[in-house]
């Protein structure tokens, strides 16, 4: 395999938009472009991952649209659903092309328009990934599943509420230096729990969880370039490698599973991911992980390799994943307060760790970042894809 | 009442599984029948879901994972007003969804 460079990185604005799908998608791509500096070079190819637009948009073909949308024609177009996992999907796909030598320059955005629907819509399409007959006709959506696993997890592991607070504190807290994240308000725990009003202002989603333990529904998109070493070298500036992938699926069903509790995905996806790096969790100096539920970044940073299993939230607890931490997990505030618009979330995660290793994160940099890992969740753990990315000189 | 919820065994190595797969998970083998899945067991999990899907004029449901007597995992509703972890419940067969005209069969589970 030939290696691959991340030469830029962009996105917009999370939260509410008023542009249509492809006006974000087409924002977000020109921020990567610019932000690559190609000149001349071509592009080659692009990848659109969504998850929704099918239902929500009443349009497909996204790759098409988007080449479109950018001139980039006769450029290859593809378009990737994969659920939640989309844009970590979409971006291996870049990768494969460079790493197989048919592509030099290729173009993966991630974008999501899912506040064009109410709520209820909204939760059922996300919900249509879980399976059909043993767990959808019951009124199964991702944070019912969610909050069975979060009883189960922290039945099990000693978790407690108030390190769930932690997870959406300090999250919020990095937000709030990221001019792009969706939601920009810091939290404190007496205004989620401890506090009598915390029962009105922090209102059940799914027992355990309530709303403060969950993303926000966010519009946005985000894109990366992705080049070859050739191109990396004729462009000049930061190096960023994309050192190893992986991607692992489980059951469909989440009750088929051994052990519930285990994030086997993430676990298998984490190594590969790794081991194709050749590198090991204590190398990593920043990390993004799938918090669409905060149990999940407790969940994700064991089964990802950082903790022992059941010691994720005592690190947590020591401050070890704030931001100024020895690792620091969700820099840009994570899904729970960057937001979380579906498809494009995977590559958003990765938009983050390229500007944290070149450094270019302001308030929320994280000092010295060589090594970055993200965890994009899909479905319910059933597809999950791990990215370990390196800077070099 | 119609509408059993069926799991599949496998011809060769008579494992259950649910929901049903056009290959057995363990030995890989295509041939099975069909086994009406339920009885008794224990609740594994459960939550309250206020965050509903579409179809749905409750303010919320009680939804749990439930481990069969034989080992067979199952998600449905709990019908119960004080779940807990372990409690000793068996399935019964309900509506559990209404879509358009069609009231869909499934299962829930009661207190033993
Ligand atoms: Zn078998």
């Amino acid at each position: 395999m030939k290696p691959v460079y991340i030469a830029g990185a962009g996105m917009t604005q999370f939260g509410r938009s008023e542009w249509t799908l492809m006006q974000l998608a087409s924002v977000a791509s020109l921020a990567a472009l610019h932000h690559a500096n190609l000149g001349d070079i071509r592009v080659d190819g692009v990848v659109v991952a969504n998850m929704g637009a099918a239902r929500v948009n009443r349009q497909t073909a996204l790759g098409s649209a988007l080449v479109d949308q950018l001139a980039l024609y006769p450029a290859t177009a593809e378009s990737v659903e994969n659920g939640p996992a989309s844009g970590a999907s979409a971006v291996k796909i870049g990768v494969q092309a460079i790493a197989s030598g048919m592509a030099d320059v290729v173009l993966v955005t991630g974008v999501e328009r899912m506040r064009v629907v109410n709520g209820l819509e909204g939760t059922d399409f996300v919900a249509s990934l879980s399976h059909p007959e043993a767990e959808y006709i019951y009124g199964v959506t991702l944070p019912a599943l969610a909050g069975m696993f979060a009883r189960l997890f922290m039945d099990k592991f000693g978790v407690e509420r108030k390190h769930l607070a932690m997870v959406a504190i300090k999250n919020h807290e990095n937000a709030a230096k990221n001019p792009y994240a969706h939601i920009q308000q810091t939290v404190t725990m007496e205004g989620i729990l401890t506090l009598p009003e915390a029962a009105v202002n922090n209102p059940p989603i799914a027992e355990p969880l309530h709303m403060f333990d969950c993303c926000p529904v966010s519009d946005g998109a985000a894109s990366l370039v992705l080049v070859s070493e050739d191109v990396a070298a004729k462009l000049g500036g930061p190096k960023v490698r994309v050192a190893g992938i992986g991607q692992a699926t489980d059951t469909h069903a989440v009750h088929e599973r051994e052990d519930p509790t285990d994030l086997k995905s993430v676990r298998i996806a984490a190594k590969t991911a790794f081991d194709r790096a050749g590198l090991k969790p204590q190398d990593v100096d920043v990390v993004e992980l799938h918090d669409a539920f905060t149990i999940l970044e407790i969940a994700e940073s064991e089964a990802s390799g950082f903790f022992p299993r059941g010691e994720g939230h005592k690190a947590l607890e020591r401050g070890e994943t704030r931001l100024d931490g020895a690792l620091p997990i969700n820099p840009s505030g994570g899904l729970k307060a960057k937001g979380h618009p579906v498809g494009a979330t995977g590559v958003a995660q990765l938009v983050e760790l390229v500007w944290q290793l070149r450094g270019e994160c302001d308030a929320r940099q994280v000092k010295d970042a060589k090594v970055a890992y993200a965890c994009n969740f899909g479905g319910f753990g059933n597809n999950v894809v791990a990215s370990v990315l390196q800077r070099e000189a | 009442m119609s509408g059993k919820v069926y799991g599949m065994k496998c011809n060769s190595c008579g494992t259950v599984s649910y929901p049903k797969h056009a290959v057995c998970p363990d030995c890989r083998n295509e041939r099975f029948e069909e086994v009406a899945i339920g009885g008794e067991g224990k609740v594994l999990t459960y939550t309250d879901v206020y965050a509903l899907a579409i179809e749905y004029e409750t303010r919320y449901l009680r939804l749990a994972i439930v481990e069969l007597d034989d080992g067979i995992r199952v998600t449905g509703q709990l019908l119960d007003d004080e779940p807990k972890l372990g409690m000793r419940v068996k399935t019964i067969l309900g509506t559990v969804r209404q879509s358009g005209e069609t009231a869909i069969q499934g299962l829930q589970f009661v207190s033993v």
